[in-house]
């Protein structure tokens, strides 16, 4: 549904995208991470034709995004990173007008209002002014006008920022359903949580470019993660680690901090050696443990 | 909450969803926009309210000023002249606001992301005509009623208002794209009105200005406004359309201006 293809796009002097290469497929959640300015959003930008290019080819539904932006526009449906709401218009008022933009005529567009709201629990604010609701429901209802109209293609730009739970609930289960019935969507998070919770594979953007795409289990395997401990010492003051672990501890803010990718192993040891923590917590790794190794494999790509 | 496969969309077609749910026009996305529009206007009616006030009791007060110095024929056309073309240049606030205020909002990039920049830009020019032509037909009732203003050939007039107003609607879109704060655009606007108004002769007649005014009205489209409105209402067919053409083509090439800014993206709420 989605191609792109070594795509460029400068800003002056910043190269924004660099070669930046992905494809996602129809029923295909993709969740693409990276730091600030790796190129998230610039990407978006380009494939909804807001942006153009300065070289590369995009293409949604087959349709060249350059050559025909609004054609290729029709396929879409775009939840902005940051919040675009009317605050003197009902919640109503924003689905409705996203429901016609998209061609639902009239009886359809009050189903599919009425449907996407009890999706995303915004049922109880639909006559209510944007500007009167909490955040957490602007939130959503920024999200229900991209889910409104069942596009086959969603852009969703970091949707959950700022988010309560609730509202992240609701919504990573609107977009899970769209995914099932069909629809591709590109989600960009910097939570990976999220990604696991949607089923997403992982495409992991720096410097404007992609440099890695798997599945989260095939990124994630092999890479540390984090023994947390305290022992209830004085401050300063640290037990004897075994030989084994003191090349990858390190002392932070009161507890020693392990990097392990077999933690129970490496708790096992220390406990063996005669080390009792008075508290253990396991970190799994996370992105910044993928940005790290990704840093280490592809050094000149930072 | 989905459509059923038959009426989802196609993927090898590549096209639009598909199926009885859906219709999709430049028509009825204009449609859709100008409506999503005129219910934003009318929630916030203040902005509207005064501009459709402000000129009646700009006439109101002032028009024995303009009677006393040219006769009830001349006074009355000149006052009648002089508040609107004023206050529909001042006006031009409307849809540069309309505009530029969801740049801010960021509603703009929003909605660019669902049609074409020439359907957004229509849609949100619709009812912006519509308040524009409402306060320019309450100062020409104040004129005929209170001031016995006589139009020799009303439909030339509506020709001539139509197209000024079209001429506005475009200048106020092109500032709407390139300005980026509201207070530079109140500036541009506040300055702008005044001083167009004032170059063209509405407020007070060319004959009385300075030399070097005379020389330089014809470049404020305010001038060209000013002849079309006195040509049509004193029936001179000939003189309201050559003034006319000038204000179309001040209309298509401010519209055209607007239209490339926001196609390019230039009008994206990043540019602000």
């Amino acid at each position: 549904m989605l191609v792109a293809q070594g795509v460029v796009k400068s800003f002056g002097a910043c190269r924004a995208l660099d070669g930046f290469d992905l494809t996602v497929s129809p029923g295909e959640i993709t969740g693409l991470v990276g730091h600030n300015g790796a190129g998230k959003t610039t990407f978006v930008e380009v494939v909804t034709g807001l942006v153009r290019a300065d070289a590369g080819r995009v293409s949604v539904g087959g349709i060249d995004v350059r050559r025909d932006p609004h054609a290729a526009r029709r396929l879409l449906a775009v939840a902005p990173q940051e919040l675009a709401l009317y605050v003197s218009a009902t919640v109503r008022d924003h689905l409705r007008l996203f429901a016609a933009l998209a061609g639902l005529r009239r009886a359809a567009q009050a189903r599919a209002v009425d449907q996407v709201a009890e999706e995303l629990q915004l049922t109880g604010v639909l006559g209510q002014r944007v500007g009167l609701i909490s955040g957490g429901q602007r939130r959503r209802t920024q999200a229900a006008a991209a889910l409104v109209a069942d596009a086959p293609m969603l852009l969703l730009d970091e949707p959950t920022v700022g988010a309560d739970l609730q509202t992240r609930t609701a919504l990573l289960a609107a977009v899970r359903t769209r995914a099932a019935s069909g629809a591709a969507v590109l989600y960009t998070t910097h939570y990976l949580p999220e990604l696991a919770d949607l089923g997403a594979t992982l495409a992991v953007a720096r410097s404007g470019r992609i440099i890695a795409r798997g599945t989260q289990q095939e990124l994630m395997n092999g890479l540390p993660g984090e023994l947390r401990l305290q022992f209830g010492q004085a401050p300063g003051e640290h037990p004897n680690l075994p030989a084994a672990l003191q090349g990858r501890a390190s002392a932070v803010d009161g507890e020693v901090r392990i990097s392990s990718t077999n933690p129970p192993g490496d708790l096992a040891a220390l406990l063996a050696a005669g080390c009792a923590p008075v508290s253990v917590d396991v970190r799994r790794p996370g992105l910044d443990d993928l940005y790290r190794s990704l840093a280490q494999e592809i050094p000149d790509a930072a | 909450m989905l459509l059923d496969s038959a009426t989802f969309y196609d993927p090898v077609a590549c096209s639009a969803p598909v199926g009885a749910a859906t219709w999709r026009t430049p028509l009825s996305r204009i449609g859709a926009i100008a409506r999503h529009n005129t219910m934003l206007i009318l929630r916030e009616p203040g902005p509207l309210a005064s501009r459709l006030i402000m000129p009646v009791v700009f006439i109101a007060l002032l028009h024995p000023l303009y009677l006393a110095s040219q006769g009830r024929a001349g006074g009355a056309s000149q006052a009648v002249i002089a508040t609107l073309i004023t206050f529909s240049l001042l006006a031009m606030s409307i849809p540069g606001t309309s505009i530029l205020t969801e740049r801010v909002w960021r509603t703009w990039t929003r909605r660019m992301t669902a049609i074409r920049p020439a359907e957004l830009l229509a849609g949100k020019a619709v009812p912006v005509i519509a308040a524009l032509l409402a306060q320019q037909a309450l100062v020409i009732g104040f004129g005929v009623v209170v001031l016995g203003l006589d139009v020799a050939w009303p439909l030339l007039l509506a020709v001539a208002l139509l197209v000024w107003t079209l001429a506005l609607i475009g200048m106020g879109a092109a500032i709407g794209v390139l300005a980026r704060s509201l207070s530079e655009l109140s500036v541009i606007y506040d300055l702008g009105g005044i001083l167009l108004s004032s170059l063209g002769g509405a407020l007070v007649p060319l004959a009385a200005m300075p030399g070097w005014a005379r020389h330089v009205a014809p470049a404020s489209p305010g001038y060209w406004a000013v002849s079309a409105l006195h040509a049509a209402l004193g029936g001179d067919a000939a003189g309201t359309l050559r003034a006319c053409a000038v204000l179309a083509g001040i209309a298509v090439a401010c519209g055209a201006l607007a239209a490339a800014r926001v196609g390019r993206g230039a009008a994206r709420s990043a540019t602000l």
